[in-house]
């Protein structure tokens, strides 16, 4: 793999590099204390050092708002969707989001290849970048430290005066072409890749506590904190439900199909004409919220379908964490099947 | 797992085709029967317990079961019952009207599996529009399927769809045809009572007929603690679920339970398949 050296006064010049090969997008400040990926115009606005943006890369490959098609009632006849096909560099993105593109690929080419979700998802470079977990991190119980460099074109390693720019892939290969400043790998990380957060088990050891959780009391437990408002799913970077609902204009003769994100935990989700529900309660959602986080996908792909990015602890209102409700299974699933006592303090660490 | 993006060959998956509404029958005050057209008369090419997404520009799109058999060429046919804004919006629209269809989605009734055996067709209520195009095939190719047995409830015998046809089936020597509503009528002389009261009485080859059962989520539990009674193999029962759809293509999620996509999997299930999953039935 090749290195080199980029120091942090020659950012703003590489960033303006990227910009001419394509359009950048980069986690910038929203907020006080908050950060989101924007399409870059000016560089130096540009925050690599960040914990989370709220909303992952997701948003721009499953726009939260996008249009289907558009129809005229006066003939009965539609028009296709437009999906521009830009070419989109991701610059700053960490692991966990990086993993959790790779399995929106999957969900969206399995059974029927999506092609709206492929437009946009086509090509796209990645420029990856570390970071140190905070208290919601938790993405190397889930398998993806945070040096994981799948997916990336390129990846950026924090040091004491700038980044090591790992080269990756070829595509990474001829996006620094041209950008002659890089100098002479240093190798002297700093970034602190410890994680506080933990899941009691290893990834790989979660199939057989899901296996023994579906009645345990923990869902009723959450359902009495939870107030359904469906935050956790929408900033989930592997949670991909949609709506599809058709918007006249003010013509009321021609509007659009739009499809929009949705979300499980809503009380409407798995509602039906005539009054069944057939997830009437916070419990039940939850546990199917929480299910296809760790079971459903994962029974068919080996994989969690979780990546620790903290994002539905972080911003959920009601102080719900998801690594609390994957313990806690997992120390009824050591006290009943397994008969021996909880270690004690969360992150006891168990693999 | 990564996934070589580029290779991957897209599919178009949202846009209707725009077809034709041939002919409307009124059945009750809630169903109306449509006889739909595709573009050239093309043939929807579907297998009994498919269902289409029907597509009404500016209300929506909604999962409707294609009640025809495709043994018939040509035109398909839904039975629709109103209930809300779309189904509404569909019973107000005549005959050279066009609505917008996707499909046909879903897995159906095996029907290549069933040769030989006997049919025991259990249907309530609108589960019969489903249960009828099964039914037909079956008729169409008679020399290949063994007993047909049709058993179907409705509430009151107003509520009672396909009457013309249920005329034939009570006719029709081949058939052993059973119907039953939960409150008769001064002019009914048939059965009265809920649909498992007509499983006791039948006499079956058991290891030799294919139960098919489609009706109202209530209607499930009783018909299948009446066919356990009466020692019908699991492995011989077929079931079909309604759920919330929005895609029919295995991405929007709301059909799903446990790892099983409704629109893909379903909306026919096997019985073995169905008792591993939770929240089901
Ligand atoms: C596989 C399958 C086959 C079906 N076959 C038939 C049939 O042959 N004949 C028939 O009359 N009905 C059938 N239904 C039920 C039919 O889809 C609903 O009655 C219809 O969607 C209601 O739409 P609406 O706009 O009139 O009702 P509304 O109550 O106004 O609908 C409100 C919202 O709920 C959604 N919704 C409500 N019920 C359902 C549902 N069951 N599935 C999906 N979305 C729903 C609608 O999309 C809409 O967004 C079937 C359902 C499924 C899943
Ligand atoms: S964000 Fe919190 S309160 Fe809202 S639905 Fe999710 S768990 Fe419940
Ligand atoms: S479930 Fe929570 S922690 Fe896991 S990927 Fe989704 S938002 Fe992140
Ligand atoms: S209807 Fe969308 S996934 Fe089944």
């Amino acid at each position: 793999m090749k290195k080199y050296q980029l120091n942090n006064e020659q950012l703003p010049s590489f960033i303006d590099h990227l910009k001419k090969q394509g359009t950048v997008f980069a986690p910038h400040k929203k907020g006080d204390a908050s950060f989101s990926f924007k399409k870059v115009e000016d560089p130096n606005t540009v925050i690599l050092d960040y914990n989370r943006t709220l909303n992952s890369i997701k948003k721009y490959f499953l726009p939260p708002r996008e249009q289907l098609l558009s129809f005229s009632k006066r003939d009965n006849s539609f028009q296709k969707g437009f999906i521009e096909k830009e070419k989109k560099i991701f610059l700053g993105v960490h692991s966990y989001d990086m993993k959790a593109v790779l399995k929106l690929d999957y969900n969206f080419t399995q059974g029927n290849p999506e092609e709206n979700y492929l437009l946009h998802r086509k090509n796209s470079i990645f420029v990856g970048v570390s970071f140190t977990p905070d208290e919601f991190h938790f993405s190397q119980s889930v398998g993806i430290p945070v040096h994981n460099t799948e997916g990336f074109d390129i990846y950026l390693e924090k040091n004491t005066d700038g980044y090591t720019v790992k080269i990756i892939t070829e595509k990474g290969e001829k996006l620094i072409d041209g950008f002659d400043t890089l100098g002479k790998a240093k190798d002297i990380a700093t970034n602190y890749t410890q994680f506080k957060n933990k899941l009691k088990y290893n990834y790989n050891r979660l199939p057989e506590v899901f296996e023994q959780s579906w009645n345990a009391a923990v869902w009723e437990e959450i359902s009495k904190k939870c107030v359904g408002c469906g935050t956790c799913n929408l900033v989930c970077p592997t949670c991909y439900c949609f709506d599809v609902e058709d918007n006249l204009d003010l013509s009321l003769q021609t509007g659009t199909r739009d499809r929009s994100w949705d979300g499980c935990m809503l009380n409407s989700f798995a509602a039906v004409a005539g009054g069944e529900n057939f997830r009437k309660t916070l419990a039940e959602r939850q546990r199917h919220r929480v299910y296809r986080k760790f079971k459903y996908i994962s029974d068919i792909t080996g994989e969690p379908w979780c990546v620790g990015c903290g994002r539905c602890t972080a911003y959920c209102t009601a102080g719900i964490s998801i690594v609390e409700i994957v313990n806690q299974l997992c120390d009824i699933y050591e006290q009943k099947y397994l008969n021996r006592p909880a270690m004690a303090g969360l992150n006891a660490e168990r693999l | 797992m990564s996934i070589a993006i580029s290779e991957v060959k897209t599919q178009e998956l949202y846009y209707p085709e725009i077809a034709e509404i041939t002919a409307v029958k009124r059945f009750t005050d809630k169903e109306k029967w449509f006889d739909i057209k595709l573009p050239g008369g093309r043939s929807l090419g579907h297998r009994p317990g498919q269902f289409v997404q029907v597509s009404l520009f500016g209300a929506g799109e909604a999962p409707i079961s294609i009640t025809s058999s495709p043994t018939k060429k040509g035109n398909f046919e839904l039975c629709v019952r109103e209930v809300g804004m779309l189904t509404k919006l569909l019973h107000e629209l005549e005959v050279g009207s066009t609505i917008g269809i996707r499909g046909p989605f879903g897995k159906g009734f095996d029907v290549e599996s069933f040769k030989g055996k006997d049919i025991l067709i259990i249907g309530g209520g609108i589960g019969i529009v489903p249960l009828r195009s099964l039914i037909n095939y079956v008729i169409d190719n008679r020399n290949d399927y063994g007993r047909l047995i049709i058993l179907y409830g409705a509430k009151n015998p107003n509520e009672l769809l396909f009457p013309d046809e249920l005329k034939q089936w009570e006719k029709n020597k081949d058939i052993e045809y059973h119907v039953t509503v939960d409150q008769g009528t001064p002019e009914w002389k048939g059965n009265t009572g809920v649909i498992t009261t007509l499983i006791p009485g039948l006499d079956l080859d058991l290891p030799n007929t294919i139960t098919a059962v489609v009706g109202p989520p209530i209607m499930y539990k009783f018909v299948l603690m009446s066919l356990k009674t009466k020692r019908i193999p699991d492995e011989n029962i077929y079931l079909s679920l309604e759920r919330r759809m929005k895609c029919g293509v295995g991405k929007c999620g709301h059909c799903q339970i446990n790892h099983s996509y409704v629109c893909q999997d379903g909306p026919v299930y096997h019985y073995p398949e169905l008792k591993n999953l939770q929240e089901a039935i």
